[in-house]
């Protein structure tokens, strides 16, 4: 800017010219050192001469300086700045940057008047409840929509290849001065292809690597001939669903001025008037509801897919509600004629989806405490009380629900089932629903039971806690405890197997 | 045929579809680049058709031949409606020519099933394949999956596709034993499953391969069957748990040419998928669970929005203060949204909240009025019953209307 500071100008009663945000931010950053109130500025259009021969896309505005950045002011005692250069905060900046492409007459003084109530430590400027911050919001909530509805609704046509490059161009009539932002875009967008938007203020070329602003052009990209355009008023009628007619919501999203940039607005009203008149009936479109058709001559039995898993019977378990809610049935996994069966309560998220009991975090912990006890994993039958997973939503989760006495009674039919085909010798019960289901009683306790092995329907039972009781206790001493008692039951499970409880001439609890 | 009568047909087929997202892709460009196209984050509509929904993606299938007999799909075998097929390439010509025209964001490609569910499937990922890999294509790509495919496929449509999607059709179990009979809710669930864990993976490993960054959605058909909303809200609550799903798109059913007598000849109201949609978002955005909207069997009030229905069913909560509340609470007072819930919130630090703040936020200040408290307002001693404020704030009931389109244009 010529003729000196903003301030020393402001003082000396001129107007300040200002033509883009750069210009306005080094202004008021000036005119804030020196306390110059918003009343006293006259914010000027900018004469001709005054104009930088800017580039409006090279020349990207720098981010706000931090005052010692700023050069020394002229020395006189007048123009000394009398305050410390202002901070303000980068989303802030951003707002107002945004703010600054809205074509209102007075924005760079509804600007200074912002930033100027923000120095003085009114910060509620920025909130939508403040009455310049509605406005200033308003802006830019209004250059957004004008980004939006330019990324959107600009449509390219494409030249004739011996016409060269550009070989797209679009027309376009923007509402506020978002064209170098949405130049961007389409440059990120369109890779090597050359184009141009033209508009009535100014024109931008991409020529596949840069960037270049040239001069206004003469709307001549409406008039270009493409034959892609067909095929995209083809598909534009054939994907819209008469049966649903509703243009309201259409026009609510396309406001008028937008309408004459979209080739697909000339067949809008026969498409309204065609599915008023009754296409809406049905919902296929007249062009192909008038085709021959054809049916498909196949055997429902052979259009079956041949489904990879094979749902097992438990799978279509509906003993209980639980199927609903979970993706699959866990059923147990291990040797035909394991020795020791271990039954947890039921499986958990990850179980759920991979159809495997025991695989998520309590199946690891579960593998450390078998290898504590000496006890491979892969020679004892593994399986769960209840066979779907039963939860609750807490947010976007599942959290693992306790299964109600109603679901262990129902799902003891399956786990009777597999009792009856591996016979193993001992049975280990993982926590209290499997206790409950293991001796068919609600009324047993864990805390009764930990660690004393049972005779059961002649087999030994030995109860121990479950690996997520484990997990979740809290306090690393307790945890500890947890994991040895746990430990200590699989050791007396493997003993076990060497004392037939026929034999035994204890009666009950040992 | 030629490429227009294609784009005819298998674009009519494919618009029963209300999946149209086409956002959550990570960010992507072609600056420097062969080949085209960017992603932001945010999907952008390019266009609405008068039905009031947005174009922002080719959505169409690669081929209406179908073998199975889904009696609400207009290209069920038994179906008499003309038929035709996309080769590859031209579906690949296609996205690249609607993209630098600026008429898409992308491409959302289905199929009917033709031969064998892996045949179809792999067809879909060679489109997905050719256009990311042959040529650079960088816009965003949703594949439907087809759950009796075999997981390596869904594998690999998660690696060219930004989303996947497997669709319920109907929200009970036994509604798609009569009424899909070649699919089965066991097989689409496994295939969700299937996507969860390779979406967890990528979550646990983030070294691990891409797969399908935009996650994945679904959709329910509604008013094909009996199933009221109670049913619908719990299904989508379990898939939303369950796989982690980004959104269950709803699509009130369309008659369709020809219908057989196993669905209703009528559509329903298509103001209950709205309504259902709004309810969707109590549940994505405001954290509400299904039993909290429909606490027992039913269907959504017509009359008014779900978040207001259930102010009024729950008045001990209000009024509230607006001055001391907490923000998810505050964002469940009917007229005020997740946004300016927050925006109340980032006020609070500076001072207190006045009656005034509510208006220029823009919130409904009729419907607020008898559920909050501010520094300077109280609602008035003795309120309105549930019953009376409800007939106050319902939508006005509508005169029918012949021409209704016209007068809305």
């Amino acid at each position: 800017m010529s003729g000196g500071s903003a301030a020393q100008r402001v003082l000396q009663g001129q107007a300040l010219p200002v033509e883009n945000f750069a210009q306005w931010r080094d202004a008021a950053r000036d005119l804030l050192m020196h306390g110059v109130a918003p009343e006293q500025v006259t914010w000027g259009a900018p004469q001709r001469d005054d104009l930088l021969a800017g580039d409006l896309f090279s020349s990207a505005p720098p981010p706000a300086a931090p005052s010692h950045n700023v050069p020394t002011p002229p020395a006189s005692a007048q123009d000394a700045p009398t305050r410390p250069a202002p901070h303000i905060p980068r989303s802030f900046m951003e707002m107002l940057q945004s703010a600054a492409c809205c074509r209102v007459p007075d924005r760079w003084a509804f600007l200074y008047r912002v930033i100027w109530r923000w120095t003085q430590g009114e910060h509620d400027v920025q909130s939508p409840a403040d009455e310049d911050g509605a406005r200033l919001n308003g802006m830019v909530k209004a250059v957004r929509r004008e980004e939006h509805d330019m990324h959107a609704y600009i449509r390219f046509r494409e030249r004739p290849i011996e016409a060269g490059a550009p070989r797209f161009v679009a027309w376009y009539e923007p509402r506020h001065d978002v064209l170098p932002q949405v130049a961007e875009h389409f440059a990120r967008r369109m890779g090597k292809v050359s184009w141009m938007i033209a508009t009535p203020e100014a024109s931008v070329l991409w020529d596949g690597q840069t960037l270049h602003e040239t001069g206004p052009l003469a709307h001549n990209a409406q008039e270009l001939e493409d034959d892609g355009e067909a095929l995209w008023l083809t598909y534009y009628r054939s994907i819209f669903n008469p049966a649903r007619l509703n243009a309201g919501i259409m026009h609510q999203h396309i406001t008028s001025d937008r309408w004459k940039h979209l080739p697909e607005a000339k067949i809008v009203p026969h498409m309204i008037g065609e599915a008023s008149r009754g296409a809406r009936k049905v919902g296929q479109y007249e062009a192909v509801g008038q085709r021959k058709g054809t049916t498909i001559p196949i055997a429902p039995e052979d259009a079956q897919p041949e489904r990879h898993q094979h749902p097992s019977k438990l799978d279509e378990c509906r003993r209980c509600e639980l199927y609903q809610f979970a993706t699959q049935a866990v059923p147990g996994e291990g040797p035909k004629h394991a020795q020791i069966m271990l039954v947890g309560e039921q499986p958990g998220d990850q179980e759920d989806l991979a159809g495997h009991p025991f695989v998520g975090p309590a199946g690891q912990l579960l593998d450390q405490v078998c290898e504590a006890a000496g006890l491979d994993r892969s020679t004892v039958y593994v399986t769960n009380a209840v066979k779907h997973f039963k939860w609750e939503p807490r947010g976007k989760r599942r959290l693992h629900k306790t299964p109600g006495q109603r679901e262990i009674e129902a799902c003891h039919y399956w786990y009777e089932k597999e009792l009856a085909s591996v016979k193993p010798t001992v049975i280990v019960a993982l926590g209290a629903t499997a206790l409950k289901s293991v001796l068919g009683t609600a009324t047993v306790t864990l805390r009764d039971s930990l660690g004393k092995p049972m005779r059961h329907d002649g087999r030994w039972v030995v109860t121990t806690y479950h690996p997520s009781y484990v997990l979740r206790v809290p306090g690393e001493d307790a945890k500890h405890e947890a994991f040895s008692i746990m430990v200590q039951g699989l050791k007396l499970a493997r003993e076990l197997l060497d004392r037939p409880p026929e034999e035994s001439s204890e009666p009950g609890l040992l | 045929m030629e490429l227009k009568d294609k784009l005819e047909i298998l674009a009519d087929a494919a618009k029963y579809d209300a999946s149209c997202a086409s956002s959550g892709a990570p960010k992507r460009d072609s600056v420097d680049k062969d080949g085209l196209g960017a992603t932001t984050g945010m999907g952008i509509c390019h266009s609405y058709t008068p039905d009031g929904r947005c174009v922002s993606l080719l959505k169409i299938l690669l081929t209406n031949f179908c073998v199975y007999d889904c009696q609400y799909c207009v290209n069920r075998r038994s179906s008499n409606v003309p038929r035709a097929r996309f080769s590859v390439d031209e579906v690949v010509k296609l996205t690249q020519d609607f993209y630098l025209r600026n008429y898409i964001d992308g491409l959302f490609l289905s199929s009917g099933i033709i031969q064998s569910s892996d045949y179809t499937m792999e067809q879909l990922v060679e489109v997905a394949r050719r256009l990311r890999e042959e040529h650079q294509f960088r816009g965003y790509i949703h594949l439907k999956t087809i759950p009796d495919a075999d997981p390596r496929l869904i594998e690999l449509a998660g690696k060219y596709a930004d989303r996947l999607s497997v669709n319920i059709e109907l929200p009970t179990q036994d509604s798609v034993t009569r009424l899909a009979p070649e699919k089965n809710v066991h097989t689409i669930k496994l295939a969700m499953g299937s996507i969860r864990t390779k979406l967890d993976e990528k979550d646990d490993h983030p070294k691990a391969p891409v797969f399908a960054p935009a996650g994945q959605s679904t959709q329910m058909i509604v008013g094909a069957d009996a199933s009221d909303d109670h049913t619908i809200l719990s299904t989508s609550q379990t898939l939303y748990g369950s796989y982690k799903l980004k959104r269950v798109y709803y699509s009130a059913f369309s008659p369709i040419p020809q219908s057989p007598s196993s669905v209703p000849s009528a559509p329903p109201p298509l103001l209950r998928e709205h309504r259902l949609y709004q309810a969707d978002f109590l549940m994505r955005g405001y954290g509400f669970t299904a039993g909290e909207i429909m606490p027992e069997a039913g269907n959504l009030a017509l009359d008014i929005d779900p978040k207001l229905a259930w102010a009024l069913a729950n008045r001990a909560h209000f009024p509230l203060d607006l001055n001391r509340a907490d923000e998810a609470m505050i964002a469940r007072v009917p007229g005020i949204g997740l946004r300016s819930a927050k925006r109340l919130i980032d006020l609070r630090r500076l001072r207190r909240i006045r009656w005034e703040d509510l208006s220029r936020l823009r919130c409904s200040l009729k419907k607020l009025a008898p559920f909050v408290v501010t520094a300077d307002y109280k609602p008035a001693q003795g309120m309105a019953s549930s019953e009376h404020l409800r007939r106050n704030m319902a939508d006005a009931p509508q005169q029918m209307n012949l021409w209704p389109e016209l007068q809305a244009a």
